[in-house]
């Protein structure tokens, strides 16, 4: 599989380390419900057929995260974004 | 022994250099052949029929095809450590000095013990595995698997290390073209007249495809001829690399794939520093498969036998190589391409004896074809059985279309069933075949993105066909690629037809008739998975092995799916459909693992005191990729224990030196670096001084504890970072995670400097004498400038800027240098020569390990992935004032238990008693049981200091139970001993030594 | 202190000898660039345009966006991630003091950190360099592709490399971390042994 880093350019998955569900987001710990809400954020994840955005780290390259939208049927890849800070 | 003649070569002809002459050994039998033979052209040219013992039933079998397809002529080649089995003799490419012997006969080929197994076939028939052999278990050991394994098999493999090296390589192109024949060199051209960079593959030693093989006339040349001036074409353009030996093997993701160059099997032994092969991943824009398409045969009575021959591997014999492989043959042909056969005979002089086509009207040309050959014409005729020896065919029971059975005398019988397309790899990422009624075959179903399919892969099998979807596809995929494609002309070829009648397998058949021929299925075993359910192509499959060789069954496969579906009255789609999974043809193991084997299975990373470790005749221990001493043995000492000891002993009562350069080190700057690590560490950063450093933990979001270590603060904006030597990569990632994905509005840097800094722990009553020796003039080392806990910035050994780190791992007045690594070789020998007079040592892993351990320090053993901080007797570290990863989720009340498996010592009730790492805890007399487990031993060593092993664990409720007593139970090691819980530090629980 | 200072030793010292001394007609020539001065510099937050004109008004060289090498005279900065970069230093006879020069110079805007022990650089040229690389580097180093200027972050046989072409003989340098340089010396040899090797010091 080749995944298009934004900033290196186009290389092959092994360049990179998958983490997984890019649509989680770490929960306010100050909420009431913390706990309930960092348990869905720490082991709850949807395993969709078809498109899903995923967190990769090109760790062989730039040490970027990137999210990644990948059709996990096909393995073809929608779109690819640096995540936050970069 | 002197080789005899080459009986079968024809006297003119084919694409041999007859200039030279090569020799080769077949079963010690010296024979002759020469360049551009194969094993198994050569073979045919000195009349031998036999080539190999089937698998189950050790039948005789001969050469069925002339390519990668061949199910039977497999051959062990070469010998010592070189020795290969399961050869195809199809496929080599013939060297002076080749030598190849037979498989799976015993004791020689023509007379084979084991070919009994044919009387005892009852017991192999489908599902034979799954049926004799259910019980008893204690028969399967003893009995049947070496029963099984010495009947069947294939061939032996060398049992000595493979001597020849392999490697793999990157390649990417606008265009891969995948076969060479004619559609291949079409696209080639097509494409590369377009200006695209093209890659073009072919498994054989030569392009050209059945242009080699068949009388073509292209644009008024012979097929071989055009071939030629293609192929000069194409040489001469630097944007196309030319790929000869090259089997595209796999198809991947986003147009990647895998490739074997075969790049010194074709030579005695490969050159110096020649690998033997090299494994190709190819990154194509677009892709033309362009893999042509294997003969099937006719499922009949004796099909195996030695002397049927697919009629199209006739024809390359023939044509190609300029050998006979009969000179008395039949032809038995559903389709108009199987005429072709008697055309070449005719040229080679080879007599055609009969020519049984089951079509009840063939046209009046092939009627002609066969008086000029003087050839039986059998139409409506069906071949029911091939009689013959080991020594080759001697006749065939022709079924007349009248119903009457004819024997005919022949010594070779030429087969077409049709032709399947060579459609691998566009299921390789998950597409099945799809049926076509007009050509009685699979074709390509939905195809990859990027990859097209062309000529007779696409059920297109005539040359003109072939020709024009190499130009149209080629000149498409080129301005896929981004490149404007020239208007495409397409080479003049005479026109061809097929008209087949599907013919899968001939009733009324009186002797075995083989369907696999590899795997020894028979169209008797379909019967059988049939009538016992095993219907669906998938069960088809694993009960009876259809398909399973080497081969994968590319000659077998539609066969069998056709002789299924007429027995359940379905239609071959119905039934299913074929589908292939990567390798298209067998990689040997080597190839896939290149340079990475023996020590260079992956990279070792070596130490900035490596060398000077390696004079002092260190031991040395993998820590990750990491070498690391683990001791320094001094002459006398033959023990690991005395060494180590000595090296503990020295460094509590003088002083010693190790190498911590492993540790994982990140600097850390930014405006908010103190809040990032506040978020990261269970413990507080922001507030640490400049100039002190601060031990912390940090966990994963599940509450877990990760990694800990020291982090100083350089200043107000800096920081340095400590890991675990283990964690280095995943800590760096996840804070890279933290900043990036979670918290990136903070100003904060990152980066490894890890590799930078050489540092030396500097441990022992004697350990600022020592460093007070060292470093330059002005820098003030005391107790009172550098209290524990502090870091600076000095220079040492004459200007060598340094960071100077008073931290301890020992529990002893200790020190880390850190030097740029550069200097790491020198300062170590400054350091030992700094330390002679107080009796200075080295120390390995081994040792710091025993001191972190008397310490009670967790470390690896600990951060075992299922231990809290609190677990770890880190949970007043804490922090209750701020968040931090992991913090919520450590709450969790399985996690707070005070029943949890928590740290503590360990000490032997009988002092005298070893402990060991592993063993589990129970209670005094208890049973033992999972259910009466109450944790385990983590880490043990002998500690000099106390003269008697101690051990760190984790027990349940641990830090409440001192002075209890639980058993240590080792059933591995038959150790079960009485040990007591104690405090897990057992040397200066005060800490006094650390902050003298 | 009477003992002098110790000698550096080279990250690759050792670990070329094995392919003995120039080859006549090599395929590629090997030579450790230990007199290199490395420094990694990321541009703080919100920062980066600052530290791209003080680069500018300092070294001359605009900051690349992307993985390429900017050089001008003996100082040379490699993109070698978003706001990041690697800064060289030629002939650099001290090379703490370059990290140490820049840290003062991009003081707010950029974090500077030595890492010229970080890194072992070698260069590798030569008729066949390309073909050597192509054996462990998942990147198309072809001159369409690929040129003087451009760099890549990968890695070869496992190993994280840094790797920028110099010119078009053709010329690549590669960072690799210092404690793989021996690792990675063993796979340049095995991979360009067939077409012969020259070593130089
Ligand atoms: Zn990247």
């Amino acid at each position: 599989m080749q995944i298009e880093c934004p900033f290196c350019g186009k290389r092959d998955a092994h360049e990179f380390a998958y983490l997984g569900d890019a649509t989680v987001a770490r929960p306010d710990p100050a909420v009431p419900d913390a706990a309930r809400a960092f348990y869905e954020y720490v082991y709850l994840r949807d395993n969709p057929a078809g498109s899903h955005r995923e967190l990769w780290y090109h760790s062989a390259g730039c040490h970027s995260w990137l999210v990644v939208t990948r059709d996990t049927r096909t393995h073809a890849i929608e779109t690819i974004a640096q995540v936050g800070a970069r | 022994m002197t080789p005899l003649p080459q009986s079968r070569r024809l006297a003119s002809g084919g694409l041999i250099d007859r200039s030279r002459t090569l020799s080769f050994q077949f079963d010690g039998k010296p024979m002759t052949g020469h360049p551009g033979d194969t094993l198994a052209s050569a073979l045919i040219a000195n009349g031998t029929i036999l080539a190999g013992r089937s698998f189950k039933y050790h039948r005789p079998r001969g050469i069925l095809t002339a390519g990668s397809e061949e199910p039977n002529a497999l051959v062990e080649l070469r010998s010592g450590a070189r020795r290969e089995p399961n050869t195809k003799a199809t496929t080599v490419e013939l060297f002076d000095g080749l030598v190849a012997r037979s498989q799976n006969r015993w004791p020689s080929l023509g007379f084979d013990v084991m070919s009994v197994n044919s009387l005892l076939s009852p017991i192999f028939v489908a599902g034979f595995y799954y049926k004799t052999f259910m019980w008893p278990a204690a028969f399967w050991e003893k009995l049947y698997e070496p029963l099984i394994r010495r009947a069947a098999g294939l061939g032996r493999a060398s049992r000595e290390p493979d001597p020849d090296s392999y490697e793999k390589a990157f390649a990417f192109c606008d265009v891969l073209v995948i076969g060479g024949g004619p559609t291949g060199l079409m696209a080639a051209l097509s494409a590369a007249r377009a200006g695209a960079h093209v890659i073009l593959c072919d498994e054989d030693f030569s392009f050209g495809g059945r242009l080699l093989s068949e009388q073509f006339v292209i644009d008024g040349q012979s097929g071989a001829d055009w071939k030629a001036a293609a192929v000069f074409e194409l040489e001469q353009n630097p944007a196309v690399t030319l790929m000869r030996r090259t089997t595209v093997f796999g198809g991947y993701d986003q147009s990647t794939y895998g490739a074997l160059e075969r790049v010194g099997d074709h030579l005695p032994v490969p050159l110096p520093h020649m690998p033997r092969q090299r494994l190709w991943k190819i990154v194509a824009k677009r892709a033309v498969l362009a893999a042509g398409a294997v003969e099937r045969q006719i499922v009949f009575g004796g099909n195996d036998r030695p002397g049927v021959m697919m009629a199209s591997a006739l024809r390359s014999y023939v044509n190609r190589f300029a050998a006979a492989p009969a000179q008395r043959l039949g032809l038995f042909t559903n389709n108009d391409d199987g005429w072709k056969t008697v055309a070449d005979c005719i040229r080679a002089g080879i007599k055609v004896e009969a020519v049984i086509d089951p079509r009840p009207a063939i046209p009046e040309a092939f009627r002609q074809l066969a008086i000029q050959a003087g050839a039986r014409l059998f139409e409506g005729g069906l071949v029911q059985d091939a009689h013959g020896t080991a020594r080759g065919l001697q006749s065939i029971d022709v079924m007349t279309s009248t119903g009457r059975t004819e024997s005919v005398a022949v010594d070779g019988l030429a087969v077409s069933g049709g032709w399947n397309p060579a459609v691998a790899l566009t299921c390789h990422l998950g597409a099945r075949p799809v049926w076509r009624d007009d050509i009685s075959a699979f074709v390509a179903g939905d195809t990859p993105p990027g990859l097209v399919v062309a000529g007779a892969a696409t059920g297109a099998f005539d040359l003109r066909s072939c020709l024009a979807d190499g130009v149209r596809l080629g000149a498409e995929a080129a301005q896929a690629a981004g490149f404007t494609a020239v208007a495409p002309t397409v080479p003049a070829a005479s026109e061809e037809t097929l008209g087949l009648m599907p013919l899968w397998k001939v009733t009324g058949a009186r002797t075995k008739a083989f369907v696999d021929f590899q795997n020894d299925v028979t169209a008797k075993d379909i019967v059988i998975a049939e009538r016992e359910g095993f219907r669906s192509v998938e069960h088809l499959k694993r009960y009876t092995t259809l398909g399973m060789a080497t081969d994968q069954g590319k000659t077998a496969n539609v066969n069998g799916l056709a002789i299924m579906a007429a027995l359940t009255g379905r239609s071959i789609p119905e039934t299913g459909t074929t589908t292939f999974r990567p390798p298209y043809t067998p990689v040997a193991i080597g190839a896939f693992a290149g340079h990475h084997r023996g020590k260079h299975f992956r990279p070792t990373r070596l130490t900035p005191s490596h060398a000077w470790a390696a004079e002092q005749g260190a031991q040395f221990v993998e820590a990750g990729q990491w070498l690391r001493a683990q001791w320094f043995p001094k002459p006398g000492e033959t023990d690991w224990l005395t060494s180590v000891n000595r090296e503990v002993i020295a460094v509590r009562g003088a002083v010693g030196v190790c190498d911590v350069s492993t540790l994982g080190k990140i600097d850390i700057q930014g405006a908010d670096a103190g809040t990032l690590l506040d978020r990261v560490y269970i413990n507080g950063f922001s507030a640490l001084p400049v100039g002190k450093v601060r031990y912390g933990a940090m966990l994963r979001e599940d509450g877990i504890v990760m990694d800990d270590g020291t982090t100083a603060r350089l200043a107000q904006d800096r920081y340095v970072m400590s890991t675990t030597t283990a964690n280095a990569a995943k800590v760096m990632q996840h804070l890279e995670f933290c900043h990036q994905v979670l918290w990136p509005e903070l100003d904060v840097q990152m980066v490894s400097v890890t590799e930078q800094w050489a540092q030396f722990s500097i441990a022992g009553p004697r350990a600022r004498d020592t460093i007070q020796k060292l470093i330059d003039p002005m820098a003030d080392v005391s107790n009172m400038a550098l209290p524990y806990m502090g870091v600076t910035t000095i220079t040492v050994c004459g200007g060598i800027p340094g960071r100077l780190f008073r931290i301890s791992f020992s529990g002893e007045l200790a020190y880390e240098l850190a030097v740029p690594a550069r200097y790491g070789d020198g300062v170590i020998r400054a350091i030992m020569s700094a330390g002679a007079e107080y009796g200075i040592v080295a120390y390995g892993t081994e040792a710091l390990g025993v001191m972190r351990i008397e310490k009670g320090h967790p470390a690896g053993n600990e951060l075992n992935g299922t231990a809290t901080a609190r677990d770890l007797g880190l949970g007043k570290l804490m922090s209750q004032k701020k968040d931090f990863i992991g913090r919520v989720m450590a709450e969790r009340s399985g996690l707070t238990n005070p029943d949890r498996p928590s740290l503590a010592g360990f000490v032997p009730v009988n002092r005298a008693d070893r402990l060991r790492a592993g063993a589990h805890f129970l209670g005094l007399g208890a049973h033992p049981s999972a259910s009466n487990d109450q944790g385990y031993m983590t880490s043990v060593a002998f500690s000099p200091s106390l003269s008697h092993w101690v051990g760190l664990g984790l027990i349940k409720n641990g830090p409440n139970r001192h002075g209890e007593r639980v058993r240590a139970y080792d059933p591995v090691r038959r150790g079960d001993i009485e040990v007591e819980i104690c405090s897990p530090v057992f040397i200066d629980p005060e800490g006094g030594r650390l902050r003298v | 202190m009477s003992d002098p200072m110790p000698n550096p030793r080279f990250a690759f010292a050792g670990h070329l000898t094995a392919i003995g001394s120039l080859v006549a007609g090599a395929g590629i020539t090997l030579m450790p660039k230990d007199d290199l001065a490395l420094a990694t510099v990321i541009a703080r937050k919100g920062q980066a345009g600052v530290l791209g004109e003080r680069v500018q008004a300092l070294f001359g060289i605009p900051l690349p966006a992307r993985p390429k090498r900017a050089a001008a005279g003996k100082i040379a900065f490699i993109g070698t991630g978003p706001g990041q970069w690697l800064a060289i230093e030629e002939s650099s006879g001290d090379p703490q003091s370059f990290a140490a020069k820049l840290a003062t110079e991009f003081a707010g805007s950029g974090s500077v950190c030595d890492q010229s022990d970080g890194r072992a650089v070698i260069r590798v040229s030569g008729p066949r360099a390309r073909h050597v690389l192509a054996k462990g580097l998942p990147v198309d180093l072809h001159p369409r592709a690929f040129g003087p200027g451009d760099a890549a972050l990968s890695q070869i046989a496992l190993i994280s490399t840094l790797l920028w072409q110099i010119d078009e003989a053709p010329t690549y340098e590669i960072a690799v971390f210092r404690s793989m340089a021996g690792s990675f010396a063993d796979w340049l040899i095995a991979s360009g042994a067939e077409y012969g090797i020259a070593a130089m010091s």
